[in-house]
């Protein structure tokens, strides 16, 4: 996960969030949100897949419908 | 107006053909929440992070004052008779009022745990607040800025919104999935109604007897008739909407898509989505100036208000997939949340994995 835009306290803030919700995964900090004006992300949340070449696949899928979806396309890929 | 943004505005002979971009106005840290005075043209905007609200002129998109309010201040409602500004500070547990002609603070009243929504009856001299923490409603005297009243809700107690005609507020609350609908007079709750996953935004389409409820983690937005209370169905949109105004008289609902950088505009008669447009990064809310015909858009990722004229007209067709599928992804070294250590992408290398980019707000 990669938290973004939080303007202030960017560490305290993605900390507070990932203990509220219980988040084990991990957490980058995009602080100038650079990185994220580099891919072109424009809102939160939004879920990058990205395959076993580096390629990406799907920019989008938050619900968990979709992302559901969407993951499981990506692991019946080649190389899955 | 200031803050052109030329690159937006396209080619001279589409002018007259689609909606216009006419700037976007820097105006803080997390801008949430957008409401317009168009008589007095002024637009006040609660910048969450920087613990203020800002009023611009709507002419010259310019700011007119700041004024610093409570902690974390999400939503706004304008009290057109006394010309009060009511914000919900949610991390101070208080509302607190401002004069809207000076940004003087007049008052700053305590509610309940969390207040992350507020709604609006005139008629009746009061202003809401929904408490996200204690799912409970504190009703507020506009006049004598004194708590009159607390209304059962649910866990994520938040937007709400006031139909004046029937003396009915309904609260959405996120966690639950649910409206509360409760007698804006006697304060008396008077029932549920289940919507989509993470209702964040409720307001009442006066012209059709529609109440819209944005379902931010199911992409949707729900439609419950307001005499009934049945719910007529759910119109899809952008990804997380969380903001929406209505247009009662060009039968339009404009939606903020936070997890896409766009407004969906809805026609309120076939519930279908007629176009997006491009605004700035994570919209929050909008609010229309039906004098200059302009749309406003708070954007709480990019710090600024979008300026959107004659929004009820299309514009270029929007990008059929993000322009970064099927391209490599650009590499990363970013700190670690847990111990600043410099990850990288090559960590991940041949590896088939999600990025998730949020936001805690």
């Amino acid at each position: 996960m990669i938290n973004v835009w939080e303007n202030t306290d960017p560490r305290d803030e993605a900390a507070n969030f990932v203990a509220v919700w219980d988040i084990g995964a991990t957490v980058l900090l995009d602080g100038t949100g650079e990185y994220a004006a580099l891919l072109g992300i424009r809102g939160v949340p939004t879920n990058v897949l990205v395959d076993e070449h580096g390629i990406v696949r799907v920019v989008g899928g938050t619900t968990p419908d979709e992302l559901d979806a969407a993951v499981a396309e990506l692991l019946d890929g080649d190389g899955g | 107006m200031d803050h052109r943004d030329p690159a937006a505005q396209g080619p001279a002979c589409s002018a007259g053909l689609a909606h216009r971009v006419r700037a976007h106005c820097p105006v803080g840290k997390g801008p949430e929440a957008v409401v317009v005075d168009a008589p007095r043209r002024r637009a006040f905007v609660a910048c969450s992070r920087s613990d203020a609200v800002v009023a611009l002129d709507l002419d010259t998109a310019r700011p007119v004052w700041r004024a610093d309010v409570g902690r974390e201040p999400i939503p706004l409602v304008l009290d057109r008779p006394t010309g009060r500004l009511f914000s919900a500070d949610a991390r101070s547990d208080t509302v607190t009022v401002l004069d809207s002609a000076t940004g003087t603070r007049l008052a700053q009243i305590p509610v309940g745990c969390y207040p992350a929504g507020l709604g609006h009856h005139p008629g009746l001299r009061r202003v809401f607040s929904g408490n996200t923490a204690d799912g409970t409603i504190t009703a507020v005297d506009a006049d004598r800025l004194e708590v009159v009243g607390t209304v059962p809700a649910e866990l994520g107690a938040g937007s709400i919104a006031v139909d004046t005609r029937r003396d009915r507020g309904w609260c959405a609350n996120f966690m639950t999935g649910s409206v509360t609908s409760f007698d804006a007079a006697s304060l008396r709750p008077l029932g549920r109604t289940a919507v989509r996953e993470g209702p964040c935004k409720a307001v009442v389409d006066p012209a059709r007897g529609d109440l819209y409820v944005a379902s931010s983690l199911h992409g949707t937005v729900s439609r419950i008739r307001l005499d009934t209370g049945a719910l007529l169905g759910e119109l899809p949109v952008e990804r997380a909407p969380v903001g929406m105004c209505v247009d009662d008289v060009r039968g339009l609902l404009y939606v903020c898509n936070r997890g896409a950088g766009t407004v969906s505009v809805l026609d309120t008669a076939t519930g279908r989505e007629t176009h997006r447009i491009m605004v700035g990064n994570a919209p929050g809310d909008c609010a229309l100036d039906p004098v200059s015909d302009t749309l406003l858009v708070s954007n709480a990722g990019s710090g600024t208000v979008t300026f959107v004229h004659r929004p009820w007209l299309p514009g270029p067709p929007p990008p059929t997939s993000h322009p970064l599928v099927g391209r490599r992804l650009p590499g990363f070294a970013l700190p670690d949340l847990s111990d600043g250590r410099i990850r990288t992408s090559r960590e991940w290398a041949e590896k088939k994995y999600v990025i998730n980019f949020f936001a805690s707000w």
